[in-house]
């Protein structure tokens, strides 16, 4: 490219900006706006913006976000499984690497904090880091949703919201309570319930960790002023550490409580070492 | 329902048969084909390896066979040439020995031939003396005559 097409290049580009800010400006929002402090309350608790679920009952944005990754999740799986696993390998392709790192990645997590029982685990393991991780990315697509009160908003998180996040940490206890007694029978629940402020902790620390990543989305994207340049950082670099951040913390952690708990109880070699 | 952060159960319930769906359709999509073709891979280059490994096994099996049958073979032929040095040895101590004794009757053969010629020669020295002592004789007889002679024979029988 010659340095007069440049300099006119760079002449229309920097018109162009300049003309969708002052439309920007000049068009203002539209409709109703809410203040920060309503979006922050609403972040939180999810007491005014509902979505109508097929018009059977109006839930928290979150539901619609879950069910949208559960979709994509599950189309992608779909179609990796009829047009890719069939093709597979002995030699993998780059896609193919990636697909066996992952399952490989959960596999071994499964394997080595339980060596005694891990067939459950790995897939367990393997499903909610799926979720977590597609679902923590997926506020950066931003799809836009209409409220029952007549509002836009981007969908959230699934985990930001605190039903989601209870519901994986939850279920993250039970998947180690039954490796407990899977393990250990009896014993295995008492130790299962030995930790029982697990859920509780795994509940809130995803709902935490989650939420604090809408918060200062929201807070950024709220101001105009903030919303140039800063959201490169704050909405891609953040979403992506926390993502990667909070699979990795949730999937250690069960597989480790539930390696723990179903650890068969070694009854001959005390009595050898005694005698 | 008044419960604190506006916590739901139906939703958590909604939540949850989204995600029951969710991790039985990534498992049976998803995780376990991959797996599957994993073990199989797993599978597959741990019998390539046994083969490979029972195949070293018999190449080491053989190469200690002929190895073995190589020391054999060397130690046979260790022998073979101790063999046919001592034969070798043994032969020519018999020529040296048949050369000594041929040498001993040559030299034998000559000293009784020297000999021979030897006494051939004084034997011939002998009579040739002789023949001059008894010329010389005859000489001095005729020069001193018949007294003497006379004398000579009665001076023998004085002294008898």
């Amino acid at each position: 490219m010659s340095k007069r097409k440049r300099a006119v290049f760079i002449t229309v580009w920097i018109l162009l900006m300049a003309l969708i800010l002052a439309a920007a400006f000049a068009v203002g929002s539209s409709g109703e706006k809410e203040s920060i402090q309503a979006v922050m309350r609403d972040a939180v608790l999810h007491d005014s913006n509902k979505i109508s679920l097929f018009g059977i009952k109006d839930v928290n944005p979150a539901v619609i976000s879950a069910l949208s990754v559960s979709g994509i999740l599950l189309v992608f799986a779909a179609a990796v499984r009829i047009f890719v696993i069939p093709r597979f390998k002995m030699v993998p392709g780059k896609f193919q690497l990636i697909l066996e790192e992952l399952v490989g990645f959960f596999d071994n997590l499964a394997k080595t904090n339980s060596p005694h029982r891990n067939g459950l685990l790995g897939a367990y393991v393997f499903a909610a880091g799926a979720y977590v991780f597609v679902g923590t990315l997926f506020e950066l697509f931003g799809l836009q949703v209409a409220t029952t009160q007549g509002l836009h908003i981007t969908l959230p998180a699934p985990l930001s919201d605190i039903n989601g996040a209870i519901m994986l940490g939850c279920l993250s206890y039970l998947i180690i309570l039954s490796g407990g007694i899977a393990g250990n029978g009896l014993k295995g629940i008492g130790k299962t319930l030995k930790d029982f402020s697990l859920p509780i902790s795994m509940s809130f620390r995803l709902f935490g960790a989650l939420l604090s990543g809408l918060l200062v989305t929201e807070l950024v994207y709220y101001y105009l002023s903030l919303s140039f340049v800063l959201p490169v950082a704050v909405g891609v670099m953040f979403t992506l550490l926390h993502a990667l951040i909070q699979t990795y913390v949730l999937t250690m952690l069960t597989a480790l409580f539930y390696g723990e708990v179903s650890e068969p109880h070694k009854k001959e070699k005390t009595k050898k070492v005694k005698s | 329902m008044g419960v604190p952060l506006n916590i739901d159960w139906q939703q958590i319930l909604l939540h949850l048969f989204n995600f029951l769906i969710l991790a039985g359709g990534l498992y049976l999509l998803l995780y376990k084909p991959v797996k599957r073709f994993m073990d199989k891979r797993a599978t597959y280059y741990k019998d390539m390896d046994n083969a490979a490994n029972e195949k070293i096994a018999a190449a080491e099996n053989t190469e200690r066979q002929y190895a073995d049958r190589l020391a054999d073979v060397q130690e046979e032929i260790g022998q073979m040439k101790k063999k046919a040095l001592e034969e070798a040895e043994q032969t020519a101590q018999a020529y040296l020995a048949d050369a000594n004794e041929q040498k001993c009757r040559i030299i034998q053969d000559a000293k009784k031939a020297a000999q021979a010629e030897k006494e051939k020669i004084m034997q011939e020295a002998n009579a040739e003396i002789e023949g001059m002592v008894s010329a010389a004789m005859d000489k001095m007889l005729v020069s001193a005559g018949e007294n003497s002679l006379d004398n000579f024979l009665d001076r023998a029988e004085k002294e008898e």
